[in-house]
């Protein structure tokens, strides 16, 4: 049967989000109370096989010293004293280098990278031609019919982002919607506005190498979206992005 | 020499075998049973047994006696704490609810534009679940380096019921 032809065009749009890959800082309290665990768990604790042995080998050092080197051990035995091993795990640790957490792509400042900002969740905004104006937006496509608002967002990824990203999408229902009328000189009766559903998307691969980014494309923190986006769409994803 | 079936001694010593067999096997049978009724053992938990050699006196740590600035610092801290954590879990609480209503307007808005849509899209989606993570780490993970060659043996006792 003939539908009536639907006032409003249909939009997929899609949230990829790059999950954070390092811990977020702690926060003052947080710090306070984690010292504050730890010297309680210490207080409570007994000593362990480790510091006893520490212990007992210091005792006999001090006697050793005060009785002017009365052995009972035979001399020349090599003993490895619990100190010793400690100093010795002390150096290992300091000759190890850990990743720094600060990335060049974050003092450089630079918003193509996915390697800025490893403790935050980095979204991707493309810009695109909407009417006759060019805008930062996430990646949406229009829907056509026999598909589903999610195989739109899909094909939204893919047209922006090529066939290949591996990206686990969160359902099947959509997370948000922003509703515009068109402006008045292009707005008729059945072409009232358009809506755009948004859908979330976790990108499980980390090398976007292969991926042929045609467009202009960012990957901005929650943060910083409202560099880009305008107000009213910036309200409306702003409801489903956790921080 | 008989060359027809005679009922002697050889033919007697069979049937005693074979009732002697029997008895066994319903001996068998018996204690089997008796076992399979009897409660099963319970697993000791190892994490609950303190070792003997742990409650030794020598064992136990001597620190200097707490200051009464130290308790007091301690206690305002966890009362800081405690707020600190309950605003953390309204904040939370507050972008789930607003998470939930995004998606039911955007599920209403769905529902008016075309029914079919909105089934497809309130469909469960088998894919999701199980859903895996590798949280975040401390540091970014380092290129190139080689972790140090090892064994882990797993001395973990194993019991059975």
């Amino acid at each position: 049967s003939a539908a009536a032809p639907r006032p409003w065009r249909l939009f997929g749009a899609m949230c990829l989000l790059r999950l954070p890959r390092i811990t977020q800082p702690l926060e003052k309290e947080e710090e306070e109370m984690a010292a504050l665990m730890g010297q309680i768990e210490l207080e409570k604790s007994h000593y362990s096989d480790h510091e006893i042995r520490k212990l007992e080998e210091e005792e006999r050092l001090r006697r050793r010293k005060e009785s002017l080197y009365d052995d009972d051990e035979a001399p020349g035995k090599t003993v490895i004293m619990a100190q010793d091993l400690e100093d010795k795990w002390e150096q290992k640790l300091l000759r190890f280098k850990a990743a720094p957490r600060t990335t060049d792509a974050d003092k450089n400042n630079n918003r193509t990278s996915l390697n800025r900002k490893l403790d935050s969740n980095l979204m991707l905004l493309v810009k695109q031609k909407i009417g006759n104006q060019e805008l930062w937006l996430l990646p949406q496509v229009e829907w056509q019919p026999g598909e589903t608002l999610r195989s739109t967002a899909e094909r939204a990824m893919a047209t922006f982002l090529g066939d290949h990203i591996q990206a686990k999408i969160l359902g099947n229902a959509p997370y948000g919607i922003y509703k515009y009328k068109f402006p008045r000189a292009i707005r008729t009766v059945d072409n009232v506005g358009a809506k755009v559903f948004f859908f979330k998307a976790f990108l499980q691969s980390s090398d976007l190498s292969q991926a042929e980014l045609k467009e202009d494309y960012l990957w901005v923190t929650k943060d910083e979206l409202g560099d880009y986006l305008k107000s009213e769409y910036l309200k409306k994803v702003n409801r489903f992005l956790l921080d | 020499r008989n060359y027809f079936p005679c009922r002697a001694q050889p033919k007697k010593k069979k049937k005693v075998d074979v009732r002697k067999e029997q008895a066994q096997k319903d001996r068998m049978k018996k204690k089997i049973r008796k076992l399979e009724k009897a409660a099963p053992e319970m697993i000791p938990i190892e994490d609950f047994m303190t070792q003997l050699k742990y409650s030794d006196s020598n064992r136990v740590r001597s620190l200097p006696p707490l200051s009464f600035e130290e308790t007091e610092r301690r206690v305002l801290l966890l009362k800081k704490w405690c707020l600190f954590k309950q605003n953390q879990d309204k904040a939370e609480k507050k972008a789930i609810q607003s998470l939930v209503e995004a998606q039911q307007e955007a599920l209403q808005e769905l529902r008016l534009e075309s029914e079919e849509l909105y089934q497809a899209a309130i469909r469960r989606d088998e894919g999701l679940f199980p859903f895996e993570r590798d949280g975040p780490n401390y540091t970014p993970p380092l290129p190139g380096y080689d972790p140090p060659e090892g064994k882990c043996v797993d001395i973990t006792k194993v019991y059975t019921q």
